[in-house]
């Protein structure tokens, strides 16, 4: 099913970013000097279609097995991050990060108190600290940013 | 040449520096026997690290880690027969064998060797031939530099993991990506969908992360019940007078093919320890051994993988084009803090350059303190539960996506990208050629748009410039010369084609 399914969506996608480019200024002839802004994102999208008719069509079919439930799993655990990130990026790593343990089968407490709250907190501070870097304000962050 | 020789000597000599090395070489050995980690992913996790250093410290890191890491994949390898990294792959074919015979000792003994021995050779090469190249490209013309950057890209179709096809369509679609952004010619923004943040491009570093970070954890989620056992090592010990006899050719041979196939744009350690291997096996006396146990089938992977690493770097330094997806990562790292790799950087950095190299041959000799006094304690760090390791492993990638430009976009860049980098492995599209084709991308475009400009538009002009001309040839040949020889072999040798 992949041998076509993926060129197709590839296809489709550089077909829609190709539309997307038609969309793009147009600098004035009697300005121009070299290329359009759309003409080189055009003529990469054009090979990679045409590679990807390619593919579909020669090359040789790979089977796949299916996707384990733990990396659907995962992925959903993706989009609690992207989620909880919104209210505070540490709180968003902590959940992550002992949610994925746990999915993956960690059932120890000081384990999950490592990847939830240590290591994050060691990060923040790392960060804050020695480099210098200032993170987006959150329910947690604020605690120490005041 | 000595002056910026011994100033970036000097450069080094600074004693914090030196134990940031030394932290880093061990830090290298970790990541390398970590499983799922390797010299990229742990290049692309520490870059966000060293933006706030001063270049040269921050550059010498990033190569520390690549020597080392490629080095320690060879303990995995041989004491639980898992390549810490893709390159120690041919390593395990020997070296599991020899210490399932209580050898594990000698194995190490002379994987460290071989590597110590590959690794200085290869940069006393970088040192003699990066500065050559740098001022033969020095007279390049942007059409030059154009058809030099094509052929850099055409050599992705044979790296990695995927088909050529699919190889060059993932590096098209990260020179697509460079595309997101203004067009540095007209000022025109592309594909920006109201995002001030993506008006500079989508970065290279949380694209980096997320492809070869983010998406190994989806990987690692695949393999969680794969079992690792330890071989029992009693201890190292240096290879015998009878075995350096044995394989002092083979090393010397391996140490050249891994620094030529370093060279070339793309190809990395893990092609040259595969030929360095098959050369091995064919010019040894013993070729019943390969595959059971021979000494000769460890050095040849060994000094091939690690001698790649300085001859990787000759491209990236001279010409601003990665010799393997781990100098992609470095190149990466140079352009974050500000440094134009490519023939300017022997006349206007030539300090930083030379400190680079002293830095590369530096580590090299360090490890083999750690390669042979601290294996067996390496070896214990492959058995950090994956549980464990990889929420910490997405705790740093995030962290590090979002510290270069203070971004939450870059967190969730680096997240999609792991997300596509995982469904293009699973389908056969290497990640590699993605990297790298991010990092050309932008230098691609622009010189065409230059040569355009210098040629009058009229593009075909270019095929009448030799040199050009020759990067052309050289390109069609890199595509399609596998494809004429395999038919050519196909049909002197009729076995082949019936698969006899």
């Amino acid at each position: 099913m992949t041998r076509f399914a993926v060129p197709t969506g590839i296809i489709a996608f550089c077909g829609l970013a190709f539309w997307l480019s038609t969309q793009f200024d147009k600098v004035p002839p009697i300005l121009l000097r070299g290329m359009q802004p759309a003409d080189f994102p055009q003529m990469v999208l054009i090979l990679i279609i045409v590679l990807s008719v390619c593919v579909a069509l020669f090359d040789q079919p790979i089977e796949h097995g299916r996707i384990p439930t733990t990396v659907w799993v995962s992925l959903a655990l993706f989009a609690v991050f992207a989620l909880s990130a919104q209210l505070d990026l540490f709180l968003g790593l902590g959940i992550f990060a002992c949610a994925l343990a746990w999915a993956w089968g960690e059932r120890r407490g000081w384990a999950l108190t490592t990847v939830a709250v240590v290591s994050p907190a060691m990060v923040f501070f790392l960060f804050d600290q020695v480099f210098n870097i200032r993170f987006p304000r959150g329910l947690l962050t604020n605690l120490w940013y005041g | 040449m000595m002056e910026p020789l011994i100033a970036g000597l000097t450069a080094l000599m600074d004693p914090n520096l030196l134990v940031l090395l030394f932290a880093a070489t061990l830090g290298g050995v970790i990541i390398g026997a970590l499983p799922g980690l390797n010299a990229t992913t742990g290049a692309a996790l520490l870059l966000p690290f060293t933006i706030t250093m001063e270049p040269i410290p921050a550059i010498a890191i990033l190569t520390t880690i690549y020597c080392a890491a490629t080095f320690a994949g060879a303990i995995t390898a041989i004491l639980i027969n898992t390549p810490g990294t893709s390159a120690s792959a041919t390593t395990c074919l020997d070296g599991f064998p020899l210490a399932q015979r209580g050898e594990a000792g000698r194995a190490l003994g002379m994987a460290t060797i071989s590597s110590t021995v590959g690794g200085i050779i290869s940069v006393v090469c970088l040192m003699l031939a990066a500065p050559l190249m740098a001022r033969m490209a020095y007279n390049f013309a942007p059409p030059e530099y154009f058809a030099l950057t094509v052929f850099g890209i055409s050599m992705l179709a044979t790296i990695g993991d995927g088909t050529p096809l699919k190889n060059i369509i993932a590096g098209a679609f990260g020179v697509f990506l460079a595309t997101v952004g203004k067009d540095l010619l007209t000022t025109v923004e592309r594909f920006t969908f109201g995002f001030n943040e993506l008006s500079e491009g989508i970065g290279f570093v949380p694209v980096m992360i997320g492809i070869f970070g983010i998406s190994e954890l989806l990987v690692q989620a695949e393999r969680l019940s794969v079992e690792r056992r330890q071989v029992i090592m009693k201890a190292i010990k240096l290879p015998s007078r009878e075995d350096y006899a044995r394989v002092w050719k083979t090393v010397l041979r391996s140490s050249g093919i891994g620094t030529f196939i370093g060279i070339l744009p793309a190809e990395g350690a893990t092609v040259a320890s595969m030929i360095g291997y098959n050369e091995a096996r064919r010019w040894s006396k013993k070729p019943e051994e390969f595959g059971k146990g021979s000494i000769e089938g460890i050095a040849g992977a060994e000094a091939a993988n690690n001698s790649a690493t300085g001859g990787a770097m000759v491209p990236t330094l001279a010409l601003g084009i990665p010799g393997s997806p781990t100098a992609a990562v470095i190149l990466a790292g140079l352009m974050v803090h500000g440094l134009q790799p490519g023939p300017t950087m022997f006349t206007e950095q030539a300090t930083f350059a030379y400190a680079i190299f002293w830095s590369m041959l530096l580590v090299n000799v360090m490890f083999i303190f750690v390669g042979l006094f601290g294996a067996k304690i390496f070896a214990r760090v492959t058995f950090v539960p994956v549980q464990i390791l990889w929420p910490i492993v997405f705790t740093f990638s995030i962290v590090g996506a979002y510290a270069l430009d203070q971004s939450m976009l870059d967190v969730y860049i680096a997240v999609g990208s792991g997300v596509i980098g995982y469904f293009m492995r699973r389908f056969g599209y290497s990640v590699v050629p993605l990297a790298i084709g991010l990092i050309l991308g932008g230098m691609l475009e622009k010189r065409l748009g230059q040569s355009l400009i210098m040629l009058d538009d009229q593009w075909w002009l270019m095929f009448t410039r030799p040199l050009t001309l020759l990067f052309f040839v050289l390109t069609f040949l890199a595509l399609f010369g596998p494809f004429f020889w395999r038919r050519l072999f196909q049909q002197r040798d009729p076995m082949v084609s019936t698969g006899e």
